[in-house]
Order: structure tokens, then sequence, then C-alpha cells
């Protein structure tokens, strides 16, 4: 619909450069234990990014996104141990049930408002966590449930053949990451994103518009359960063994709290809010903090941004760039005005201020 | 299918923990219809001034009573600070908006305690758990009758207290309509910050009492607060007594469950599955909600 | 031409809207009446954010009550709010392009070039890139004029578009306005305070008070009807002090 700007043209150039860096140049220069970190940061940033367009794009919260994770690790484990099937494959099936699953739900659930739908997923997610302390994940083991007890040792959910090693793995997350986001930028350009947009704004001036918001809404939510199932596959193959106490109720809730820091307006704000809450952990641990600082600062966090700058970091810094940017183009502009003026000889003097 | 005997503990049990939920939820529904804030961080709250009790009594060797006193002022003390200062800045706000930052000072509690107490099993008795009864075939203590005296009174108490006096009104006032309540003279901010207070003081209660019923532990006191939420949320987040119902039931079923084996491993499930049923019972007739930005 | 039969809402103890009949014919109709009349709760009975106890709403036959309300936007059915509703994060451009890619009348291939067109009705003097939070009340507004009269709509309602503009501006809202029919081949209903501009655009009006009809007919012969400046004046005779 828009023809783009020269500024936007050159932004997929800067991102794909990114990625290349990112894929090709960082798994050799760094420690086993980072390249962990960072496979956690990429997969935890898909889960943001689910959040993200949620609050972002269409105002809803979850505050069951943890639990929507564990379900998307339950079904690619299952399948990666029940079936042949290549992981790739395995990762869409995953994504594509937790889908079906996330609408399921949210065929009653969205007809409540924002503060009773938010409650509902937490209580759902709180019965799915029951669920899941008693069921576990599979294993390997038989029946449905597909989980034995074994005192030997679990075997580890399979990796796709080409990235069984962990440099291979994270560069095989950080593609996938890169495909989800891809996946939420293509919705947020075209119809679905205007929709949202005008959702978000205005219900009633969206419907006059003919659009069906129960659709919308729906659609996103489905979007956000299908990422976050994928990201639970990509979870499953970098731990290896899926266990309750990875997902507990109080990472819903640091979940919201790094994405609102992160900044819900821009997709980015979702590769911010994968950094906060993998990386600075990782960081602190190294530097001999308690974790425990940075749950405060979570909290904090949510405060700020809820009581003063609601478009997050991710809208702060460029913000603040562009008005660097601004006042040296103007500097610029008004040195080049004042050399046309008077193209031979020196530049007159100008009065004093 | 066990015995009518291996039931009564646990029928006392969860009638115990049912008072503690109807206390911990009128808390919440009184706050929230005054000031619309759905405080999350309610459990939290009381978690921490339970350890900040038990700080003082084990580790200061300060007598037992002036620690609850303590536990309960802190309570109101951290719900009024907070409400003093959250309060003005979101006035306007969705009730998600307000609810979700009430989250953020789930966190940073959270954080605190951590920090601080770590997760170190602790134990801390009140006098009443040592004074033990028993009827028919069952130990009864006293902290379990208390907890549930504390939840029938407090919810009629506070019923009768919203009906008949002028402070009450105020608040039911407030529910209805903050700006014509303030237009008509009301001190609004007076009576929010009362609201807060008395609200952070029943968290501070339902901490003590919870610790002796359940343990003290941080992350387990905080996150009970859902069960009370729970009864709050079938009570739509109106009818006192409808949480007191609510409540006692939520503690009756998930403790009755528990000698069932077969269903025992799902008994936590009870407040989820109920709140959640109670809620899409709720939206059964929404048409269009209208949704405002989230910042 | 729009039906309206026995239309009435209830809520609360308030009757918003009592026992309204009448017809609009083509071309742009005007509706007026005192504040608290029922102008924009009709409006909201027909755009579905509000049902009536009971009467019907016939629009070219066909029967827009029985629509969901998202669905009668499709139908054809197009309108502005009393504070407009520019959705901000988009461009003027996305914003007139929402209602066309919703509607079943537009199709994708004419898209910009529909598009296009209901901006320059409007006159709308700004870069369709440039995203609506950067523009000024009276730029919002004629967005959403353009908005309402993009693709092929069958009913456009017009709530109040000249609240809060300048003298020029609504002069060009009239022409703008009187345009409608002629470019859209839609029935136009414009509701407004200012009797200049329904006297400038519409050929007939429609009169409510306290959610009566108190009159309908040719615009100067309504304005001039007794009972319709008692409504705005009140029913005291005005005493002039000697």
């Amino acid at each position: 619909m828009r023809r783009p700007t020269a500024s936007q043209a050159r932004a997929p150039a800067t991102v794909l450069a990114l990625l290349l860096i990112v894929v090709l140049v960082l798994p050799p220069l760094l420690s086993a234990y980072w390249i962990d970190v960072l496979t956690a940061v990429a997969i935890y940033s898909v889960v943001a990014l689910g959040l993200n367009l949620l609050m972002g794009r269409v105002g809803l919260v979850s505050l069951g996104q943890i639990a929507v994770l564990a379900l998307g690790g339950w079904v690619a484990a299952k399948l990666a141990f029940a079936t042949s099937i290549p992981f790739p494959l395995v990762l869409l099936i995953a994504g594509l049930i937790t889908l079906v699953l996330g609408t399921l739900v949210g065929l009653p659930a969205l007809r409540l408002s924002g503060l009773y739908l938010a409650l509902i997923t937490l209580m759902l997610a709180g019965a799915i966590t029951v669920v899941l302390s008693t069921t576990n994940f599979p294993n390997g083991g038989p029946g449905f449930l597909g989980h034995t007890e074994s005192s030997f040792g679990n075997p580890s959910v399979r990796r796709p053949d080409i990235a069984g090693s962990d440099p291979g793995y994270f560069r095989f997350t950080v593609i996938v990451a890169a495909a989800m986001f891809a996946l939420a930028l293509w919705h947020v350009r075209s119809r679905p994103g205007r929709a949202w947009a005008a959702i978000r704004q205005s219900e009633p001036a969206a419907l006059a518009a003919g659009v069906n918001i129960t659709l919308y809404k729906l659609w996103a939510w489905a979007l956000a359960s299908f990422m976050t199932g994928v990201a639970g596959g990509l979870l499953a193959g970098s731990v290896g063994k899926l266990y309750t106490y990875q997902f507990p109720t109080r990472d819903s809730i640091i979940l919201l709290a790094v994405v609102l820091m992160g900044g819900i307006y821009s997709l980015w704000g979702a590769v911010v809010a994968g950094g906060l809450m993998k990386l600075l952990p990782a960081l602190l641990d190294d530097w001999g903090l308690p974790a425990d600082l940075l749950t405060i600062l979570f909290g904090v966090g949510v405060l700020q941004v809820l009581l003063t700058a609601p478009g997050g970091l991710a809208a702060q810094v460029p913000k603040d760039l562009a008005r660097l940017g601004g006042a040296l183009s103007a500097v610029v502009r008004r040195e080049a005005a004042r050399a046309e003026r008077a193209p031979t000889g020196p530049a007159p003097r100008e009065p004093a201020q | 299918m066990p015995s009518w005997q291996d039931f009564q503990p646990f029928i006392v049990a969860g009638l115990a923990l049912g008072g503690v939920y109807a206390l911990s939820g009128v808390g919440m529904v009184v706050l929230y219809r005054t000031t619309g804030v759905l405080n999350l961080a309610f459990g939290a709250v009381g978690a921490m001034g339970a350890l900040i009790a038990w700080t003082l009594i084990n580790t200061y060797g300060w007598p037992e009573g002036l620690a609850y006193l303590v536990c309960i002022a802190f309570g109101a003390a951290i719900s009024l600070g907070y409400g003093l200062l959250a309060g003005p800045p979101l006035a306007g706000r969705d009730p998600l908006v307000k609810a979700a930052a009430t989250l953020g000072l789930a966190l940073i509690l959270l954080g605190t305690m951590s920090w601080i107490w770590s997760d170190k099993a602790r134990s801390m008795v009140l006098p009443t758990t040592t004074w033990r009864h028993e009827v028919g075939e069952v130990l009864i203590n006293w902290t379990q009758i208390l907890a549930l005296a504390l939840g029938v009174l407090i919810t009629l108490t506070t019923a009768v207290f919203l009906r008949r006096t002028g402070l009450g009104t105020a608040m039911r006032a407030l529910a209805n309509d903050r700006e014509i309540t303030a237009s008509l003279g009301v001190p609004v901010r007076r009576v929010e910050a009362t609201t807060w207070v008395v609200s952070g003081a029943l968290s501070g209660v339902a901490g003590l009492l919870l610790s002796n019923l359940v343990g003290l532990d941080a992350a387990t006191l905080t996150f009970l607060v859902i069960s009370s939420l729970a009864a709050a949320l079938i009570a739509r987040l109106r009818s006192l007594v409808v949480t007191l119902a609510a409540g006692i039931v939520i503690g009756l079923v998930n403790a009755v469950v528990t000698p069932i084996f077969s269903i025992s491993p799902y008994r936590d499930m009870t407040p989820f599955v109920l709140a959640a049923v109670a809620l899409l019972f709720l939206a059964r007739h929404q048409q269009i909600s209208f949704a405002r930005r989230i910042t | 031409m729009i039906e309206i039969t026995d239309l009435t809402v209830r809520f609360g103890g308030v009757t918003p809207l009592d026992g309204m009949t009448v017809t609009f014919d083509s071309g742009t109709c005007g509706l007026i009446g005192p504040n608290g009349a029922g102008k924009t709760t009709f409006f909201n009975v027909l755009s579905g954010f509000v049902r009536p106890a009971h009467g019907s709403v016939y629009a070219f036959g066909d029967d827009l009550l029985a629509m969901p309300h998202y669905k009668r936007a499709r139908w054809g059915l197009r309108r502005t709010f009393q504070t407009e509703q520019a959705i901000e994060e988009l461009s003027v451009a996305d914003n007139v392009a929402l209602a066309h890619e919703h509607s079943r009348r537009g199709s994708r291939v004419s898209r910009r070039a529909d598009v296009l067109g209901a901006l320059e009705l409007v006159g709308l003097g700004v870069a369709p890139d440039v995203k609506v939070e950067a523009l000024g009340t009276r730029d919002r507004r004629l967005v959403e004029i353009a908005r309402a009269v993009v693709g092929r709509p069958r009913v456009v309602l017009l709530d109040e578009p000249a609240a809060g503009l300048p003298d020029e501006e609504t002069e060009h809202l009239g022409r703008v306005i009187r345009g409608i029919p002629e470019y859209t081949g839609a029935l136009a209903v414009l509701v407004d305070h200012d009797m200049s501009l329904v006297s400038a655009c519409c050929e007939k009006t429609v009169v409510l008070d306290f959610g009566k009809l108190i009159a309908a007919g040719p615009t100067a012969t309504v304005l001039r009807d007794e009972n319709v400046v008692r409504a705005y004046l009140g029913t005291e005779p005005v005493r002039v002090e000697r």
C-alpha cells in the first residue's frame, strides 16, 4: 500500500547484516556457556514477541504465556520422541497445535474485557501448571503422556541433524527466531496490522469501518500462541530435558515486566525483552551479584513504564537518537544554506546573537 | 474411597484456609470497588510481613505479640505507601493497568524477600496453634478456628460497615463514581488512603494465619493470593457474602480432595478452574468490550 | 432510501428514542434537534452499538437491524463520530484503506485509486503517507470523512462534522458534503447544530426532540416551524424587559 521511503528501504539491509553477524561471526567467539545464554535469549525473544504483539498491537494482556511455552515444549517433546519427523517440522506442528489450543481458549475468553481476560489467562496457566507437574513432560516413555520415571537419566529431545552441536543449534534457533519476527512484521505491515491499530484505538471506529473485531483479536491470539508454541519446541531442543520447575508462574509475571520495559510499540522491544530476561541474569551471575536484584529491578521497571514512559526502552532510545540526528542534520542544513547564499568569497559575518 | 473419619481433618483444614481466602478476598474486593485497584500483590505483602515478624521473634528476640502487630502494621504501611505513590498517576486508567502495576509491587517484594530471607524453610508458630482441642476424632487447633471465625467476622463486619457508617457510604459512593463523589465534598483521597490501610492490615493478618496453616515460604504465600482472587472473581468483585462462601468452598474442595488419591494430584487446580468457570459465565452476555490503550 | 418504523430505545429509566417513524429519501438529509434529543442514539442504532427495544430499519430494502454490526459496514454503512476517530498510528492513506479493505464493495485492484479519489473529494491537502497523529482536528475530520466515502458506500452518517470548526472550514465542509451523493451514489444523513451548514447541504430535514419526531420536510420550512423553534429555545415565551 505505502511506497517505502528511503530510510525504510535501508532498514532491512541493516537487519540482515546484523543477522549475518550474529549467525556467522558470534558463535566461534563465545564459550559454551554464553552460547547457551544467547540461545535462551533468542527463544525468549520469540515468547516476548507474542506478548508484545498482543499488548502493543491489540491491547490484550496474557499472564499465561509461560504456560503456553510449556505446552509447546510438551507437544514438541512428544513428537520428537514418538515419531521420527524432522525437527523443523516438529517445530511447525508444535506451533500449529499450540495455535489450535490457544484459539479454543480464546474463543470464549476474548469476550472478556482487559482485566478479566488477563485474570482468566492467569487462572488457566495455573491449571496447566498443576496438570504438568503431575503428568510431567514426555521423555521417551510409553503411552500418551510419554513419561517414565527413570533413575538412569532421561534421554534428551533430539535436535536437527545439521544443528546437533550447541553453536549449530544456536544458529538454527536464531534463524527460526528471525523467521518468527519476519512473520510478525508481515502481519503488522498489512491488513491485520491496520485492523489491530484501529481496534486498539477505538473499537467503535473499527466496527464502523467494517473490521470484524472478534476475528482480528482471535488472529492476534492465534499468532501469539503459534509463536510461543514454536519457541517451546526450540526450548525443548535446546535444554533437551523439560521439567515443570522451568516454567514457574513467576516467569509469566517477569515476562510481562520485561515486555513492558522493552517497549510494546516496536517489535525490537521483544528482542530487548529477551535480553532482559535471559542475558541480564547471566551477566549478573558472572559479576557475582544476586539474581534477586533483577526481580526487584523488573518490578520497578513495570511501575516506571506504566506510570510514566509508555513506549518503553524501544521507543525511548530511538527517540533520543532521532532527536540527536535531527539536531545534527539541522546544523548541516544551516551550513549548506549559508554556503549557497555566498557562492563566491567567504560567508558574510553573522550579526552578534 | 476414604472414610468419613479420613475426611474430617481435611474438612477442618479446608474450612480454616477458606476462612483466610474469604478475609483476603474481602480485603481485595473492598479495595477494588473503592479505588479500582485489584491488588495482586496482596499475598506478597502479607508474606513479607510474616517474614519480618519471624525475624523479629527469632533473630532479635522480640515478644511475639509485638512482632505480629509489626507484621500487620507493615502490611498497612506498605499498602498505604503504594496507594499514595501509584494511586494518583494511574487514577483515570483502565483497571487492567492498575492491576498490572501491582504486579510491579509484587515483583519488588518477591525479589526483596528472596534476597533477604532466601528460600530457607522456616516456621512460625502462633500461640493459637499450640492450643488444641479434640472434637470427635479430629484434632483442631485454635489457629484454624480463628481463621474461619475471622473470615466470617470480617466479611459480616465489613458488609455492615459499608452500609451503616459514613465512611462506608463514602467508600460505596467512590466505587460508584469517583468524580461525582469528589464533587460532593467527600474527601476522596482520605477515604482511599483508609481503604488501603485496612486492606493492607488484612493482608498482614492473612500472612500470619497462612504462615501457620500452610507454611512460611515467600513464593507459596505470594501465590496463594490466586485462591483469594478466585473467590473474589466468583463474587464478580462485588458481593462480600459471595466472596465468603466462595472462599470457603475453594478451601474445602481443595482440602477435601486430598485423601482421594485418584484426583488428589490435581487438587491445586480447584481455585483456577472455579475462577475460570466463573469468569466465562460472566462473559456469556458480553458484546463489545471497549478496550483502551495499555499505556 | 431508509425506512424507519416505530424505532424505540430504552435504557435505565430513559427513553432516548420514542417511536421514531420517518423515511429518508435520496440525497443528503439533515437530522437536527437540541442536545439529548436522541440523534447520536439513532446513529448508534444504525451502527449496531445499541439495540432498540422495538422498531425496524430498512435501508434500500435490506433489514439493517438483522445484520451484525461489522457486517453493516461491509453492506455499505459508514459513519463519522462526534469526537473524531481517525486512527492515529496509521497514515492518512491507511486510515481510508481500512474502510475499503473491509468492505465487500471495494476491490483490491482499485484500492489505491479509490483511496486517492476519496482524499481528493474531501480536499485534504496532506500527503497520504503522513501519520494521522501529526494532524490537527480539521484534517483528522477530513480523514474520517474520506474513510466514510471511499469505495461505494450506500449510507453515510455524519455526526456533527462541523463541531468546533471555524466558519471557513465549515464552508469547505459544506461543499464536500454536498458532493457526497453525487460522488458515491450514497444517501447521506447529516447531524449538526450549525443551521447554515444544514440549510446549505440538505434538501430535507428531520427534527427530533426528547426522542420524538417533531417535524420533517423541506429544510427551509422545518427551520421556520414553530415547534422546532420552541424545542430549541424552550417553551417560555421570550420576554423583553423595558
